[in-house]
């Protein structure tokens, strides 16, 4: 009984340090414990607690004590038997026997409270019902995040799923990559991941947070998980505009493709989110700052991707660049004003 | 080799003895040289080898339509996957590109993110070596696009519909085996998306 209250009393179980200090009664409290914990085998209820931020926190640390429960009772069984052992040593063994028990229950008591720790916190099982999802869901979902609602009166339903925005994440970061490899950039592969991969998911994480801070700001009735999947299933848009237009070079092609789709998914999670706000001020924010940014997104990866990475070969590969289709950047001041002082040095140092 | 058994007893109940092992090597060895039969049995005892299994796994693969038996891939074999990598690795030379490198490089990070996917999605768990194991195995197909990069460009419209109906192939492979394993029938397509872009940044490896 005592066990189970220190365990629950420190929040990473640092009362349980002291509840079986001296091994000569650890055996005896390991023992003992089951006779009296197993009558509050019931959970305790006012640790359940459902209005902290997640109650996947509560049932991964139920299952954390639940499984160490069962570890001690079955340590306490062997740990009787050892001392058992220990006591016909004589007076010099039971020492040193003591001191290595000591030992072994700091070293088990500290692996316990950090394991305790890292399985709440990096517990890859919190994440586990956002990925439960049907196919059939997932295309419904993904046809649905291009029309836009007409009902902003009461607050729309949203998924809170992180399957579909997690793979349209990736697509986009494929369509990126291969975006680039048909503009004929094969030396920087690793480099252009990286920044593919940066530029994606740091859009996805980045906006979906500052907009979810707007959200807790504006009193938006949204959570975290929501806000994600909907930024997340807004770029659906994206990938099916950068698909087509990165294979048919065509500008005005492009801003039909920008204004038609792209506008058709932020549209859809502008409604989404004045149907969730309340008052014509915070309405006006929160839906300006997002569709901004997603229309600005896409401009962005059409124009400046490509640009990006062809100012970067032109900087560090100088003039003799063979001769690809590409526009040239215009930098002719700094190019020349370099040329000019290296062209004097080499004078001089001749 | 027992101990490699136990290591994965708590996901699967393996019915591959070492028992079997012996008995198949003696089957298909004892017309030939001795001397081979031995080289077999070593190999089968020693290092965990087994080239009939290493052969029905890879018919498997190369039979995208025919169902799997979901016990094949309960030992882990690496031995195959680092045969087809390195083939990968030798026929992209052949076409000129040292890429050794990136095809580990992304085979290491695809296992780590297929595995975090698969564990998050399916009701029991799967192992990294398992994972590591039928990516491994369905690379094969990939070897193939590689080997054709060799003789013709890519780079043009029937290189890429080769390239898509490979990266087709391997994901489908994937996921079959992956949904028998696993047990996750009607979540087949949700695996092969995955899969299908792992494969495809192998594929954007040979086409350019």
């Amino acid at each position: 009984m005592g066990r189970l209250r220190g365990q629950h009393a420190g929040g990473a179980g640092a009362a349980a340090g002291p509840g079986r200090a001296g091994p000569g009664r650890a055996g005896v409290d390991t023992v003992c414990a089951p006779a009296q914990g197993g009558g509050s085998a019931v959970i305790d209820m006012e640790n359940m607690d459902d209005t902290s931020g997640s109650s996947f926190e509560d049932m991964g640390e139920m299952h954390q004590r639940m499984k160490e429960e069962e570890e001690e009772e079955a340590e306490g069984e062997a740990g009787a038997g050892e001392e058992e052992d220990g006591e016909f040593l004589g007076m010099k063994g039971l020492r040193g026997q003591l001191g290595r028990q000591v030992a072994d229950q700091m070293w088990q008591v500290g692996k316990r409270q950090a394991s305790r720790a890292f399985s709440l916190y990096a517990n890859i099982d919190i994440l586990r019902p956002y990925f439960d999802v049907e196919p059939v869901q997932v295309r419904a979902r993904l046809l649905e995040s291009m029309i836009p609602v007409k009902m902003i009166n009461f607050p729309q339903k949203i998924a809170g799923e992180l399957y579909g925005p997690l793979m349209l994440v990736f697509t986009l970061v494929a369509i990126l990559l291969h975006g680039m490899k048909t503009s004929d950039t094969i030396i920087r592969e690793g480099t252009l991941m990286g920044t593919a991969i940066g530029t994606c998911f740091g859009y996805w994480l980045g906006v979906s947070s500052f907009m979810y801070f707007l959200a807790y700001l504006c009193n938006a009735q949204i959570t975290m998980v929501q806000m994600l999947s909907l930024l997340g299933y807004g770029l659906f848009g994206h990938c099916i505009t950068l698909f087509v237009t990165y294979n048919i070079h065509f500008h005005s092609l492009f801003y039909i493709f920008w204004l038609v789709v792209g506008g058709l998914s932020t549209l859809r999670m502008v409604a989404v989110l004045v149907s969730r706000t309340v008052g014509h001020t915070q309405r006006l924010i929160l839906c300006g700052t997002l569709a901004a940014l997603h229309m600005l997104f896409l401009l962005y990866l059409h124009f400046a991707y490509h640009k990006v990475v062809e100012g970067i070969l032109d900087t560090l590969e100088g003039p003799n660049v063979p001769p690809f289709q590409r526009v040239a950047r215009d930098i002719p001041v700094v190019s020349n004003a370099v040329l000019n002082t290296t062209a004097k040095a080499i004078a001089l140092t001749l | 080799m027992s101990s490699f058994e136990q290591f994965h007893i708590d996901f699967y109940q393996s019915n591959y003895t070492i028992e079997d092992q012996e008995e198949g090597c003696n089957s298909y060895g004892s017309d030939k040289n001795p001397s081979i039969n031995k080289i077999l049995k070593f190999l089968v005892a020693e290092l965990g080898i087994n080239f009939e299994h290493i052969w029905q796994k890879t018919l498997t693969v190369l039979n995208p339509m025919k169902p799997a038996d979901g016990s094949i891939m309960n030992e882990t074999d690496l031995t195959g996957p680092m045969v087809f990598c390195l083939a990968l690795g030798a026929t992209l030379l052949m076409a000129g590109k040292v890429h050794f490198g990136y095809v580990y490089g992304m085979s290491a990070i695809g296992c780590l993110a297929m595995h975090a996917l698969l564990n998050l999605m399916s009701s029991q768990g799967v192992s990294h070596g398992c994972v590591a194991s039928v990516l491994g195995y369905c690379l094969l197909p990939m070897v193939l696009l590689s080997s054709a990069a060799v003789l013709f460009s890519l780079q043009g419209t029937p290189g890429t519909v080769l390239a898509l109906f490979i990266i087709g192939w391997c994901s489908l492979s994937a996921s079959k085996i992956f949904t028998s394993a696993l047990a996750m029938e009607g979540q087949q397509l949700l695996i092969a998306y995955p899969c299908a872009l792992l494969y495809g940044l192998f594929a954007l490896l040979t086409v350019f």
